[in-house]
């Protein structure tokens, strides 16, 4: 990424008008792979990036792990984290009631502080009750508990009718909301649930390695309008493409 | 166990809840969740400490404590977040019960840590529930416990205490008072960020005087907030929000923090707003902003000025509450400066806000902060105005006028008004058509009172510029509508309903002039006249000057009738009235001076009555000592008039003048700093000396 932005600066500077109209600057596989072998980054650099992904994604015991082999510190206590991920499993799983315990276990004022994250678990709360089947709790519910938070908010109105829309149908799985129950939703809720925590402990919630990618795609869609390059169209793999001429 | 339905409060459960000891262990395992039970559970739980000697009390002992524990965590779970249930339990009862807990002297730490989430959790969002749990004393509790050997107590109550103090029942907390200015130094030196964000929170409710923010800037916990810049983000965030809170609208404060240690806490916040987190930067902004307003000499540097506007622009962006609130910071900076109006211009602050807009619904908050930013862009500069009038967004601002909610309506409703500041904007003939007019005097029988105040200042403006058109907006009905409110109990809706008919009343026809006395009344006239309000008597006035602008025989409607209007008039101008007031009375005077004999006595006897006491000069005499230039001339020019032409009657007036005094007035006035007034004045005397000659022949 970094030497797609030397090539672009190279080439801003050489521009010229003649050199604009023809066609783009080609640049072979072996003068790409030499710039690259110029360019340092360093190794803690990689590390810190690593351990944040870890971290900020949950996954304690990789971070423990790499804690000890790179010697890289955690940004913040691997104990918190467990927690979070407690929390996270407890959503993803469908046990809403304890994901709900345990937020408040680990601070009280989150729930309190974020109506839309309380509101989407009691919403996921009232989707488990439809999932399993237990139709007159489910209605229950939704009077006692998803009402009132339509009430006290008019925005929550319309996701509330969606889900009790569920209650009507006989096959609940292919109906107009069905996406409601998919897996997705309890990650999407899980995601929400881990953001607001990682906020409450002044973490960041995204991690910064999808930003980088996000950096990197957009300098090569910025280059390919001036060179033609080896391009990294996986970036599961780096595989670097030769460039079409 | 399920939630069962709650169907109202038994008595007999809530009675056979109160356990004996011994019973306990079996009961604990069917504790139910209903809010009448576990209510009546902790308000009858034994104290942890009470029981007695022996084992069989000892363990009874853990037990309760434990049931209590229970309870406390049982409530707290379905209280959080949940505002019914809070009102619900707040009903029951369980508020001191859950405060109690917090004053136990044996109690154990879990029972400590769910009590404070609980108490705190009442105070949050719910007023009721803050002011339940500060009539149970929970804050002197709460303060003891941040004490607390236990860690998670100090948390828990550091928390629950933080929520009291946002809340707007927070109790007072007097920094004057030395004992509580060590309190608070001591909770920001706290290793605990949880403590610290605390003192943050008192801070900022504390700052409500400037004597306040005083003792909190000698004690030095602005520099001490700087320091703590590189906690963690919250507690960053926390710290630049009391920063602004001690500085704002203090301009000693303000200066004194900008120059202290060189700057440096001043460095400090401006590199914040190139932080990484979106809301520590509006923060910045914000302190930034307040820094500006409440000491200007600091904030000279146009470079920072530019970078903000630019910051708050990029914060638009982002989602959430930081996006949201980021136009109205924006409104604040440019609010009434030509100079950063113009520097926002540059930035394409207007395009950036449109695209916005467009690109988004009407029914966010968002949208409201936006239309309110664009409208302060307006307010000053032509280009702005032209720029907001593509088609697009007019069209846009035109549908928010009907949009269901009230603060899109008046937001609309205020850029409409400053739009409108632009001649060539009218001119071009897309703000004055039937639809813009229509839809505007419909918003004059709106059920807000801000909305019909909002859309009086948009008519007020349009009115102004509209001469071709006016006709038009005469038969829209708006004439009536607009007497009606001119006699509403809101003084602001009478002002700007006067305003609008004065605006109106500019350069129309005389049978159009006519129309709107008809409607109006002259008995509503000499009543807001009359108003208790000066400015609504001043725009009064002004409408009657601009009824007898160009038209003589409109003088009757003042002098004519049992002389309603002109006993009003004259009322006002004997009390020493608001000089606005007393500027447009004279006005009014010298157009009817203007006039023809009658009118010219009719002026004579209001300035200088036929039965007046000798004692007291003629408030003519008052008027011509102003130090109110404009008050001078207005006096100045209703004197020409009376005097002017010369004969016969001029000359007799002339000699009332000399003998009340007057003349001599005018006459010390010979040097008088004004050019207008020496003008005048000059002009006054000569035709004195002009009658006067004629007197002698």
């Amino acid at each position: 990424m970094f030497l797609s932005r030397i090539v672009l600066r190279d080439l801003d500077s050489i521009d010229s008008p003649a050199s604009m109209a023809s066609s783009k600057k080609v640049v072979t596989r072996d003068e790409w792979e030499r710039k690259l072998r110029d360019v340092k980054i360093r190794k803690e650099d990689m590390n810190r990036l690593v351990m944040n992904y870890l971290v900020t994604e949950g996954f304690v015991d990789a971070a423990d792990k790499f804690r000890i082999e790179s010697g890289t510190q955690p940004e913040i206590d691997l104990a918190t984290i467990t927690d979070r991920m407690e929390v996270k499993r407890a959503v993803q799983s469908g046990n809403v009631q304890e994901a709900i315990e345990k937020i408040n276990d680990l601070n009280p004022t989150i729930l309190d502080t974020n109506p839309q994250l309380y509101f989407h678990l009691q919403q996921q709360k009232l989707i488990e009750l439809i999932r399993a089947g237990k139709i007159s709790e489910a209605l229950e519910f939704a009077q006692e508990e998803l009402a009132p938070r339509g009430e006290e908010n008019q925005t929550f109105l319309e996701e509330i009718e969606k889900t009790v829309a569920l209650l009507v149908f006989e096959d609940v799985k292919n109906c107009p909301y069905g996406e409601l129950l998919d897996v997705s939703q309890r990650l999407k809720t899980a995601s929400e649930v881990n953001a607001a925590i990682l906020t409450s402990q002044s973490h960041e919630k995204d991690p910064k390695l999808p930003s980088l990618l996000k950096m990197l795609l957009w300098t090569q869609d910025q280059l390919d309008e001036k060179a033609a390059y080896p391009r990294m169209n996986d970036f599961t793999t780096a595989e670097l493409q030769d460039p079409s001429i | 166990m399920p939630a069962t339905a709650s169907g109202g409060a038994r008595p007999e459960e809530a009675a056979a809840a109160v356990i004996a000891p011994s019973a306990s262990a079996s009961a604990a395992s069917c504790m139910g969740t209903r809010p009448e039970e576990l209510t009546a559970r902790l308000a009858a739980a034994p104290g942890a400490g009470c029981g007695g000697g022996g084992s069989g009390a000892g363990a009874a002992g853990v037990v309760a404590e434990h049931e209590r524990v229970r309870a406390l965590r049982e409530i707290k779970n379905q209280i959080i977040g949940n505002r019914t249930k809070k009102l619900l339990y707040l009903r029951l009862g369980a508020v001191p019960a859950v405060v109690a807990a917090l004053a136990e002297p044996g109690a154990s730490p879990a029972a400590l840590v769910q009590a404070a989430a609980a108490a705190g959790s009442f105070a949050c969002g719910v007023d009721d529930g803050a002011r339940a749990v500060l009539a149970a004393g929970a804050v002197g509790h709460l303060t003891r416990l941040l004490a607390h050997p236990d860690e998670k107590v100090v948390d828990a109550s550091a928390r629950a205490l933080r929520m009291i103090y946002q809340s707007k029942l927070a109790p007072k907390f007097d920094v004057n008072n030395g004992k509580n200015m060590d309190f608070v130094l001591s909770l920001l030196n706290s290793e605990n960020e949880n403590v610290t964000e605390l003192a943050a929170t008192i801070i900022s409710h504390s700052c409500e005087n400037s004597a306040e923010q005083l003792s909190l800037f000698n004690a030095g916990v602005p520099q001490k907030l700087v320091s703590l810049f590189g906690g963690s983000m919250n507690l960053r965030d926390a710290c630049l929000d009391s920063v602004t809170a001690v500085i704002r609208n203090n301009r000693e404060v303000a200066s004194r923090f900008a120059s202290t240690d060189h700057g440096k806490g001043f460095r400090s916040v401006v590199a914040l707003i190139h932080d990484r987190n979106p809301r520590t930067r509006l923060l910045a902004c914000l302190c930034l902003i307040a820094l500006g307003h409440a000491s200007p000499c600091h904030f000279q540097d146009k470079q920072i000025k530019t970078k903000l506007i630019m910051v708050l622009l990029e914060l638009i962006e982002e989602p959430g509450h930081v996006g949201d609130e980021a136009p109205l910071a924006l409104t604040t900076l440019i609010k009434d400066s030509l100079e950063l109006q113009k520097q926002a211009l540059t930035t394409n602050a207007v395009e950036k806000l449109s695209n916005h807009l467009l690109a988004n619904s009407l029914e966010t908050r968002r949208a409201v902060t936006i239309l309110l930013a664009l409208s302060e862009l307006c307010s000053k500069l032509e280009e702005s105005r032209s720029q907001l009038m593509s088609v697009e967004v007019s069209t846009l601002i035109l549908e928010a006028l009907k949009h269901d909610w009230a603060d899109i309506r008046v937001a609309a409703c205020s850029c409409l008004k400053n739009i409108s500041r632009s001649p060539k904007v009218l001119s071009g003939g897309r703000l004055s058509c039937d639809t813009v007019i229509g839809s505007l005097v419909q918003l004059l029988y709106d059920s807000s009172t801000s909305v019909q105040a909002a859309a009086l200042g948009a008519i007020c403006n349009i009115a102004i510029n509209l001469t071709p058109k006016k006709s038009f907006l005469l038969h829209s009905g708006v004439v009536s509508q607009l007497v009606h409110l001119s006699k509403s109990m809101d003084p602001t809706l009478r002002l700007k309903s006067v305003w609008a008919l004065r605006n109106i009343m500019f350069l129309l026809s005389s049978k159009d002039k006519d129309f709107i006395v008809k409607e109006l009344t002259l008995s509503t006239l000499s009543s807001l006249i009359c108003d208790p309000e000066h400015f609504v008597q001043e725009q009064s006035l002004a409408l009657v000057h601009n009824l007898l602008d160009g038209y003589a025989d409109s003088a009757n409607y003042v002098i004519g009738e049992d002389g309603m209007v002109i006993d009003a008039i004259t009322r006002q101008l004997n009390n020493a009235s608001a000089p606005g007031v007393c500027i447009q009375g004279m006005f009014v005077l010298a157009n009817i001076a203007a006039g023809n004999e009658l009118n010219k006595e009719a002026v004579m006897n209001v300035l200088l009555p036929h039965r007046a006491d000798r004692i007291k000069p003629s408030f003519i005499v008052n008027f011509l000592q102003s130090k109110d230039k404009q008050l001078r001339v207005a006096t100045l020019w209703c004197l020409l008039n009376l005097i002017y032409p010369k004969c016969e009657a001029s000359s007799g007036r002339v000699v009332r003048l000399q003998n009340a005094g007057v003349i001599q007035q005018v006459k010390s006035m010979i040097n008088d700093p004004c050019l207008d007034c020496k003008l005048r004045v000059r002009m006054v005397l000569e035709h004195c000396v002009d009658n006067a000659d004629d007197g002698f022949m």
